[in-house]
């Protein structure tokens, strides 16, 4: 918003209040802000043991080794397979659930009473906590009495081990992932379905046009900007996973889902490497940051577009 | 108390009456066994307050952090004792296991006073003790201002007193002479079989003599029982899943996880042509005979599995076995136990210890009141306690070893439980290197398991990626 | 308005089917597990006949889990309270903090506002444990150890912003000329921020709060790091009813049962607030 904007002239504080009403946005934001600057200082401090050698186990060995941290990386295979498991995950789970999202939303596109109320028992998965999702999908997969491990074996899944095996357990979490996670997708799509115009799609009715050819060229464009800021915020949520993955496999079995925060939980916890810890945060953070900007950026265009329209 | 309670009473202590004609006795006069146990526990805590003053710090509490275990269920049911005794104040706090190590460290390494003992594992205080942040418990040990002289520390089993003390020179030897004794010895557990006996009866199978004996014969159960695997051993992606049955029977084939140069420097030693036969057995046994989900599975799946029959028998602590054998275990009174030794070459088992121990944070600001907890939790009286009365077995202490109750219990209710122990006692010790990163490197070799088991990775090939990478990390940390 | 074919309505029937089918199915198995005990739970194939039993509930509310190897204390109780702490200061104060800060950033545009304002969205999306894991190192220096008024202050980075962002967008949307008028007929700017504002933007700061509050409720990773065992929420305490005699299934699933009933109930209950929280919270702004 920029200083020419109206709203601001017509509420511009008359004369008697000016100092008063001068330091009063500062004020009142001031304690909020306080509460999180407290937040930031941890934050530096991570930046700071992120250039130090430092183990828990070997206090007299610690020294500022400046970029080494970083630098190990580069031929550590353990932080690209970090890397790529975590980029892997949140492809996968963004990606799946917002076809997914996508595609319910437009399913119960029509507000009637069936649709409203498969809505809001849709909201259910997304109100449970992930850590407790992770441990009701894991009771369910027990191999030795888990239902769905009972039903992969009826139809001839006979081997399924579901999170216990590398070359499933990354589909397992992902799959918990989106019975969480797809409802907030939907959630939104369906708001931003319902808040389109009616014109253009009575006109196209009108007109007979193929509904296939309304949904590429009429639908999904108007719908844009609400897709791109689910995927940007799922995105974001995605590829800092912990609950989940920690409570189900705590990133195994082998590397299979050693994501950036449980890689660096168990080098803080259960290694001591704070210094290795720190340095995988800070890049996940480079990472997050940079979406985190591309996102608010597009949070703020689609909020001056929606006060245009309104 | 009623003279004549009284009278029995002082006769036990002076040792005229024997334990079990004292309860006869007591029982005789109308008091409950629970009644007359705690009696006896408060006698016994009079005879020792004797000679030594036990109230010194009275009115102080002390705070411990503890596991959910059956230890800490035995000093819980008997805490009120000490209470007594001492008139020192015990509260804590337990946490599960998944999150217990977590939280030591968290709780350490922020120097927090909060906590003046807790538990540990031996593997641990290689971090703790180095860091600074464990008491070198010599020092109240061997002073007789602040230790009962009725303690007895000798009594204690030798190799788990030089376990539990380490010099701080990485890969060197545990109980040497300079070594600092990180923790108390409290219970601990051996790794042996334990097995099915109904299960090996319908199967036609007796307890293996090798680990081709095992692998023939977890097949062979696996195959005849219906609903039950060959044999359940650990598999999470975790320190925990070396340690137990795979560590003993690897030592048990005379491999190292280290070698220690002479100067010193520490690289990888489970590259080698026996380490890799070894793993190749092991990794064949899982995928013939194991648990299907086995990668997510810790000592409480593979107990639980064991106690409701999913399980013919499991290579693994033998404590764990105890347990399952009582409790409402859907096999309960079912279960046999039997020593092991893997290698045919090999004379005797070689098992890895785990040892439950009490260290005391450098953090306290009771470290008196604590050592008087620690002791009287580590002393004879609990362990006799503890041991007869509730499940806090293996006792550490020949003393309790040798109580007659508590061999007659085993011997009553754990067929071949004590035969088990004595075979295996002989050679059980820690057979890790004792170093700082110890948890890297377990935890790196669970997972390289994890793949040979999934055939990601070709066995040789997998244990050469390990070494490297062992070796590598070592250099990074100034130890190779 | 639906002039689709029997065949599509047919084909849509049946997308919906399973849809509701994928979602609901884990809850429900959950809660008919909650009702049996091991014996029932551990039967191969699994079978939704049984005779119910309150057993675990028994166990959980009672805090106390009779077997035959005795009595187990449970601390689930006190695990469920924690959360009701934690979830409730928190979200009172950060709507303390959040409200007016709020007001400030959307009817006063002064310098720096757009970057404080990102600035504390920002907090948002950082990695949690970037925070937690040194706050673990030196919570004890800062007194903040094993109190819940350090929890809380951590619990602020997930309420905060969400609060902030929401309300802000809220108090946008709503034109100011009412405001600007209650103030023209001279009454002070807190009465006109008290009288005017929040109640038209009650429904704003109602769905933010819920929406913070089923956050709190479900965060896993801040206890996990900074709690002491007494002051666990129901997320990390259901973890514990792995015991060294056996797993309780029942009792794990009667635990999940009770700590997700609360934000479930909350979203049937305010499903409408909830709705708008999440899409404003998302998009709108």
């Amino acid at each position: 918003m920029t200083a020419a904007d109206p709203d601001l002239q017509s509420f511009a504080p008359r004369r008697r209040f000016r100092v008063g009403a001068r330091w009063l946005p500062y004020l009142l934001s001031l304690p909020a802000l306080l509460v999180c600057i407290g937040i930031l200082i941890p934050f530096g401090t991570a930046v700071f043991y992120s250039l130090q050698r430092y183990r828990l186990s070997q206090p007299w060995a610690r020294q500022m080794n400046w970029g080494e941290n970083y630098l190990n990386f580069m031929s550590d295979p353990a932080f690209w397979n970090t890397l790529q498991v975590s980029l892997t995950y949140a492809g996968l789970t963004v990606s799946l659930e917002l076809l997914l999202g996508l595609g319910i939303a437009m399913l119960l596109r029509e507000s009637n009473r069936l649709n409203n109320a498969i809505s809001v028992m849709l909201l259910l998965p997304l109100m449970t906590a992930p850590a407790l999702a992770a441990l009701m999908w894991k009771l369910m997969t027990n191999p030795n009495f888990g239902v769905l491990s009972y039903g992969a074996r009826l139809i001839g899944l006979e081997e399924f081990k579901w999170a216990s095996d590398p070359s499933t357990a990354m589909l397992t979490v992902v799959i918990v992932d989106i019975w969480v996670y797809t409802p907030f997708i939907m959630i939104l799509l369906l708001a931003g379905l319902r808040s389109l115009p009616k014109q253009p799609f009575e006109a196209a009715a009108l007109d007979g046009v193929p509904p296939l050819f309304v949904f590429w060229r009429i639908t999904l464009p108007m719908l844009t900007p609400y897709i791109l800021t689910a995927t940007l915020f799922r995105l974001l949520e995605s590829i800092q996973q912990f609950d989940i993955i920690y409570a189900m496999t705590q990133g195994g079995p082998g590397d299979t889902l050693t994501v950036f925060q449980v890689e660096a939980y168990l080098n803080f916890f259960q290694s001591t490497n704070v210094g290795r810890s720190a340095a995988l945060l800070m890049i996940l953070w480079a990472i997050t940051y940079f979406l985190s900007s591309i996102f608010i950026k597009n949070w703020l265009r689609l909020r001056e577009r929606a006060r245009g329209d309104a | 108390m009623y003279e004549k309670e009284k009278g029995l009473i002082d006769a036990f202590i002076r040792g005229d009456l024997s334990r079990r004609g004292l309860l006869r006795g007591l029982a005789a006069t109308g008091v409950s066994a629970s009644a007359a146990s705690a009696l006896v526990n408060m006698a016994q805590s009079r005879a020792l307050a004797a000679d030594f003053d036990w109230k010194k710090h009275s009115g102080t509490g002390v705070k411990l952090l503890l596991n959910k275990h059956p230890y800490a269920d035995a000093m819980i049911a008997n805490i009120e004792t000490f209470k007594a005794m001492t008139g020192i104040d015990v509260s804590y706090d337990v946490f599960p296991e998944d999150v217990y190590f977590d939280k030591v460290t968290a709780a350490l390494a922020s120097g927090s006073t909060e906590y003046d003992a807790f538990m540990t594992g031996a593997y641990m205080t290689w971090t703790y003790g180095p860091a600074g942040w464990t008491v070198d418990l010599n020092e109240y040990i061997m002073d007789p201002a602040k230790t009962a002289p009725g303690y007895n520390w000798d009594d204690v089993l030798p190799g788990l007193r030089a376990s539990t003390a380490w010099n701080g020179v990485p890969g060197s030897a545990l109980g040497t002479e300079d070594a600092k004794q990180w923790c108390i010895p409290w219970g601990y557990e051996l790794n042996s079989l334990t097995y099915n006996r109904r299960m090996f009866d319908q199967a036609g199978v007796t307890p293996p003599e090798n680990m081709e004996g095992l692998m023939e014969a977890a097949a062979k159960l696996g195959r005849d029982i219906p609903n039950a695997y060959g044999v359940g051993v650990r598999g999470s992606r975790s320190w925990a899943t070396i340690h137990p049955g795979f560590l003993s029977a690897y030592a048990n084939f005379g491999q190292k996880d280290l070698n220690v140069g002479a100067d010193g420097k520490l690289s990888a030693a489970m590259n080698t042509a026996e380490s890799k036969a070894f793993h190749a057995q092991w990794v064949k046994m899982i995928q013939d005979s194991g648990p299907r989900d086995w990668s997510t599975y810790t000592w409480y799946q593979v107990g639980t599995d064991l106690g409701a029959g999913a399980s013919a028998m499991i290579y693994d602590a033998d404590i764990l076995g105890y347990f399952m054998n009582g409790g409402d275990n859907a096999e309960a009174g079912n279960l046999g136990f039997a020593a092991f030794t893997p290698n045919p070459a090999a004379s005797a088992p070689t098992p890895n210890v785990w040892i439950w121990s009490l260290a005391m944070s450098t953090f306290s600001t009771k470290k008196d009141a604590a050592w008087y907890f620690m002791q009287w939790a580590s002393g004879v009286e609990h362990g006799t306690f503890g041991a007869t009365k509730m499940d806090f077995v293996n006792p550490v202490r020949k003393s309790v070893w040798s109580n007659e109750d508590f061999r007659n219990r085993l011997e009553a209710s754990y067929p071949g439980y004590v035969a088990q122990h004595d075979a295996s006692a002989p050679g059980a010790t820690i057979y890790f290197t004792a170093q700082p990163l110890f948890f890297d490197l377990t935890t790196e070799w669970a997972a390289t398991l994890q793949q040979m088991v999934a055939g990601q990775a070709p066995v040789d090939e997998g244990l050469d990626q390990l070494a490297a990478s062992v070796d590598r990390q070592l250099k990074e940390a100034g130890l190779g | 308005m639906d002039h689709a074919s029997p065949m599509t309505r047919w084909l849509k029937g049946l997308a919906l089917t399973l849809v509701v089918i994928f979602f609901m199915f884990p809850i429900l198995w959950i809660v008919l597990m909650s009702f049996q005990t091991n014996e029932t739970i551990l039967r191969m194939p699994p079978s939704v006949v049984f005779t119910p039993t309150l057993e675990n509930y028994q166990a959980l509310i009672t805090g106390k889990l009779v077997s035959s190897a005795g009595v187990l204390e449970i601390q689930f109780m006190r695990n469920l309270m924690n959360s009701v702490i934690l979830s409730v200061c928190s979200v009172a104060l950060s709507l303390l903090l959040g409200v007016p800060a709020a007001y400030a950033f959307a009817r006063h545009k002064f310098r720096g506002s757009e970057d404080i304002a990102f600035t504390l969205l920002s907090f948002r999306f950082a990695p949690p444990l970037l925070v937690l894991l040194p706050l673990a190192l030196y919570f004890q220096d800062l007194g903040l150890a094993n109190t819940y008024i350090g929890l809380i202050w951590v619990y602020q980075l997930i309420c905060l912003p969400l609060i902030l962002w929401i309300v802000r967008g809220y108090f946008e949307d709503i034109s100011p000329d009412v405001e600007h008028a209650y103030r023209l007929a001279g009454h002070s700017w807190f009465s006109t921020f008290r009288r005017i504002a929040l109640p038209l933007a009650g429904p704003g700061i109602a769905a933010a709060g819920l929406l913070a509050f089923i956050f709190a409720w479900n965060n896993f990773v801040f206890a996990l790091v900074l709690a002491s065992a007494d002051k666990q929420p129901v997320t990390v305490g259901a973890l514990a009813f792995v015991t060294a005699s056996g797993i309780q299934y029942g009792q794990i699933a009667a635990g999940i049962v009770l700590s997700i009933a609360p934000t479930l109930a909350l979203a049937l209950y305010a499903q409408r607030y909830l709705v708008e929280g999440l899409s404003l919270g998302a998009v709108k702004g």
